[in-house]
C-alpha cells in the first residue's frame, strides 16, 4: 500500500495498530556521499568512515558508514513503509549494530509492532516497534526496538 | 619526529570523570540536511528530527579536551528522549565511562551521555557501547 503525503486518512491512531504487524521498506543504497554528509552533519569524523587508506588495513577493509547513519536512514525508511502511525513523540530506543554496513551497500528495514501500553493520559499510547536493518544478502546489520508514543483516535 | 594525532586506548580510560563539549545551535541548515539525508518527513519544520541531536552528540564528543577513544566497533545504543528541541535551541554534551571490560582483542567500554540545553535542561540521554582498541605495543 502506498501512503502518500498529506493523505490524513492514512493516519493510524494506537486503537487501529494491532501487535505482530509487518512491514518492509524499499531499499536504499548507501552511497559513500551520505557518508561524507553525514561526517560533516553530526561533526563525526572517525577514520572508520573518512579515511579509505587506513581503513584498507582495517577488519573492515575499506571505509563503513557511520552506525547512526544507518539508524538515521532506516528512521526515513520506516516512514516509507507503509504505515503512517499517528505518532506524537519518539520515546527512546535499545539498539545493536551487529555488521558493517559499507559503501555501495543496500539496505532495508523490516518492522514489527511487538508490544503496546496504555499510559496515563487518555488521548495517547505507547506503541513499542521491533526492527531489523538488512543488507542486499539479508545480513542483519542493526536491529532494536523503538517506542512511539502515538494519539489515541479522536473522540 | 612526527606529532600524530593521539588516541585514548583501552587502558587510558578512566571511569567516572565527566567531560563536558562545547555548544552547538541547532539550526535550519542541521534539519533540512538531515531531512535530505534520511528521507524522514518534516511534519514542523522547526521541529528539531528526535535522532538528529543523537547523531550531533557523537560529533561533538570529538570536541572535548581528551583524546578520542580508539573505537574498533560501534556495539549499540540506549537513548531516551526526554524533550523536544527546536531549530535554533543550543546543546552541549555530557559523558562519562561507567564500564569497561577486557576483551581479547580490545575491550569493551560503556559511556553514558546526556544532552543538555541553553536552560540546563536534559533533553535527550543514554549510553554507548563500544569496542575499543588496546593499546599497541612499542
Amino acid at each position: 500500500m502506498l501512503c502518500l503525503l498529506g493523505m490524513t486518512a492514512a493516519r493510524r491512531y494506537f486503537e487501529d495498530i494491532e501487535v505482530g504487524e509487518e512491514y518492509e521498506s524499499p531499499g536504499r543504497t548507501v552511497t559513500e556521499t551520505d557518508i561524507v554528509l553525514f561526517a560533516g552533519l553530526s561533526g563525526d569524523y572517525n577514520v572508520l568512515h573518512t579515511d579509505a587508506e587506513f581503513m584498507k588495513k582495517s577488519i573492515f577493509g575499506e571505509r563503513i558508514a557511520h552506525g547512526l547513519l544507518g539508524l538515521a536512514i532506516q528512521s526515513g525508511l520506516f516512514y516509507r513503509s507503509g504505515p503512517v502511525f499517528a505518532t506524537v513523540a519518539f520515546l527512546g530506543l535499545r539498539w545493536k549494530f551487529k555488521g558493517p554496513i559499507k559503501i555501495g551497500d543496500t539496505i532495508r528495514l523490516r518492522t514489527r509492532v511487538s508490544g503496546k501500553r496504555e499510559t496515563s493520559r487518555p488521548d495517547r499510547g505507547i506503541v513499542v516497534v521491533e526492527r531489523r536493518v538488512l543488507n542486499q544478502r539479508d545480513e542483519v546489520v542493526q536491529e532494536g526496538e523503538t517506542d512511539l508514543m502515538v494519539e489515541r483516535r479522536p473522540a | 619526529m612526527t606529532a600524530t594525532a593521539a588516541r585514548a586506548y583501552f587502558e587510558d580510560v578512566a571511569l567516572g570523570d565527566s567531560v563536558e563539549s562545547p555548544g552547538l545551535t541547532v539550526t535550519e541548515a542541521h534539519v533540512g540536511l538531515y531531512h535530505g539525508l534520511t528521507a524522514e518527513l518534516p511534519d514542523d519544520p522547526g521541529r528539531v528530527p528526535d535522532l538528529l541531536p543523537l547523531c550531533l552528540s557523537t560529533g561533538l564528543g570529538w570536541r572535548v579536551p581528551r583524546p578520542p577513544l580508539a573505537v574498533l566497533a560501534f556495539l549499540g545504543v540506549e537513548w531516551e528522549v526526554v524533550k523536544p528541541l527546536r531549530v535554533g535551541d543550543t546543546i552541549h554534551g555530557v559523558s562519562r565511562a561507567v564500564s569497561r571490560r577486557a576483551m581479547r582483542e580490545g575491550g569493551v567500554i560503556i559511556e553514558e551521555h546526556e544532552v543538555i540545553d541553553q536552560r540546563g535542561q536534559v533533553v535527550q540521554r543514554g549510553r554507548f557501547t563500544f569496542l575499543v582498541a588496546r593499546r599497541p605495543a612499542p
